[in-house]
This record gives structure tokens, sequence and C-alpha cells, in this order.
């Protein structure tokens, strides 16, 4: 199956240049409006119980990552889905406050 | 609305606010460990995604516009570390042939920096990963992994042959090993911080 079948044929949206490592959570909308869903939007939204990224969604459902890109961004418009967008400073580089989490987080592994 | 305990239903998006993705780069020549590092370092089984040449540009518009021609894609490995509550950590691959050149734009945007893997037995492998990273001012450190045969070549010898900055940091791992990987983690995000303001 052609890749751009899954998007129903639409070939742009108004979806937010996701990042690839984005992170997604369903919504208690996403959750209400799920059963009138198609199967590939339905198994997103059951993935992001937890959060996962756009990159996982990309893996999960073996497409490449602009379709996924696409999926997750109809999605969020419509507020099914949340997205997490990394933290950059000015310099494009993440937060001062972020690095030093992360390095603790690595240090007690 | 019901007041009994909502336990199985996920915590609404509010609840989850502050989650913040990160990410690693994991580069080198082909065939010097870049998987084996990721996957020592990801609690998930690695995963592999696609990219696409049409995809990045301009959604999928280019396999509409010419039928049945399949976009140019690449495998690319990546993996994932929960930090703490609210930070994930992604570990990507680059992939390895420079006419993959402009995933690793989309995929250094953003990213806290890189570990340069390097073999020692082919050294001039890395050369072009160190050159990316260091034009355009993302933090690096060099990973010399531990093939058979190279742990006699000292510190300042590969410095010298890597033409390395006095201040980039460069450290030992074997990609089998997670302590290892984590350790040059370490080292990188230290780095980072040390030159951030
Ligand atoms: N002795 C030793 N062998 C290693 C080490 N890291 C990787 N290897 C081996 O080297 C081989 C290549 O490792 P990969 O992780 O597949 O390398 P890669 O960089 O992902 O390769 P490509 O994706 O093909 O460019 C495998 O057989 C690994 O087991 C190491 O630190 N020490
Ligand atoms: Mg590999």
């Amino acid at each position: 199956m052609p890749n751009y079948a899954l998007t129903a044929g639409r070939t742009r949206s108004a979806r937010m240049d996701l990042p690839i490592e984005a992170l997604v959570t369903v919504t208690e909308l996403g959750l209400a409006q799920r059963p009138g869903l198609s199967p590939e939007q339905r198994t997103i939204l059951d993935a992001a119980a937890e959060p996962l990224s756009l990159a996982e969604i990309g893996s999960l459902l073996g497409v490449p990552i602009g379709v996924a890109r696409v999926l997750v961004g109809d999605l969020a418009a419509d507020d099914y889905l949340a997205v997490h967008l990394p933290l950059v400073g000015t310099d494009g580089r993440p937060r001062r406050e972020l690095l030093e989490r992360l390095l603790d987080g690595l240090r007690a592994r | 609305m019901d007041s009994a305990p909502a336990e199985r239903a996920p915590a609404p998006a509010a609840a989850r606010d502050g989650l913040l993705p990160l990410k690693i780069l994991v580069s080198g020549g082909f065939g010097v460990g870049k998987t084996t590092l990721v996957r020592s370092l990801s609690e998930v089984a690695p995963l592999s995604t696609e990219e696409g040449m049409t995809s990045l540009s301009d959604g999928v518009d280019d396999t509409r516009v010419v039928p049945g021609k399949s976009t140019t894609t690449v495998a690319m490995d990546f993996g994932r570390i929960t930090v703490d509550d609210r930070i994930v950590l992604y570990l990507f691959g680059t992939p390895g042939q420079s006419r993959f050149w402009f995933m690793w734009d989309e995929l250094a945007r953003g990213a806290v920096g890189a570990v340069i893997l390097v073999d020692l037995r082919r050294i001039g492998d890395c050369f072009a990963a160190i050159d990316y990273f260091e034009n355009r001012g993302l933090p690096f450190v060099v990973a010399v992994n531990d093939f058979p045969g190279t742990a006699g070549v000292d510190d300042d010898t590969v410095r010298d042959a890597l033409a390395l900055p006095a201040d980039a940091p460069l450290t030992r791992v074997d990609a089998r090993d997670g302590g290892s990987c984590t350790a040059a983690l370490v080292t990188l995000v230290e780095y980072a911080l040390a030159r951030s303001g």
C-alpha cells in the first residue's frame, strides 16, 4: 500500500513541523472520539496512553517519519493528542536546567 | 462528574504537563558500533524508523505527483531512556552514508549533542562526523571503541590524529557494555553543560 493511502489522500494539513523526538499523549477528547477513528488513528491513540515520540509512532506503524508526522499532526489539530515539544533556549540548544536533570538521571543509572 | 477513583483512566493531558523529550545522536563510520551502543543503552529493543527524502521537504506530495514512485528512505535506529518522570531521552544513530546528510540536519536540531564512535583501525571514517558537529557548534564526545588490538594507542596520539579541539572530551567505550556507554553520555552532558551559558 502506498504510504499516502494512510493519510486518506490528504497531502497537506495545518500540521506543525514536529521534530522526530516530539512526545505525544492521548487526551480525554481523543479517548472519547476513538471509536469513530481509522485503525491507524486508533493504534496511535492507544499507544499514546504512555508518552511516545514521533519516531516510535513511525516505527509502530511501519511508515516513514513524514507520514507519521501527518497522522500525528492531524490528531493533534483535533486535540485528540497532546504534543510535548522539546524546550530549547535562544541558542537552539536544550536549556541548562534540562541538561542538569538529564545528568542527574544518567548518573543515577 | 463521577468521584470514584479513576484507577484505569490514563492521566489527562494536563497532568502530563512538563513532559520533555531530549535527544543525543550516535555517529561515526560504518560498522563502528552505533547500533550496538544504542542497544546497550536503550530500555526498549532498539527500534528502526524510516526517513524519506520527500517526507522531509514537503509531506507526501511527491508520491502522489508521481504515482508508483517510492520515496528514498533510509532505516535509522533509535533507542529510548526514561530519565525521570518527565524527561525522555532518545538516542538516534545517524545514517552512515554522506548522501543522507540532509537527515543529519533534522536530527541535529535541538540535540544535546553527539557521541562520535571511533575505530582506531579505521580512524579516517569518523572525520566527516567530527567536521559536521564541529562546524555546527554542537557538543560532541569522541568515544574510542574498544576493538581488538587498539588498546595500546594513547589519548594524545588519538587527539593529534583527529585534530581535536583542546577542550573536546575523549573517552573509551566498549559499545557492548552499558556501563561504559552511560559513562560516555555523562561525559557528553557534562561537556554540554560546561559550554552552555
Ligand atoms: N570488540 C568490540 N566489538 C564491537 C564493539 N562495538 C561493536 N562491536 C562489534 O562490531 C560490529 C559492528 O557493530 P554495529 O553496532 O552493527 O555497528 P554500526 O555502526 O551500527 O554499523 P552500521 O550501521 O552498519 O554502520 C558488531 O559485530 C559488534 O558486535 C566494541 O566496543 N568492541
Ligand atoms: Mg547500525
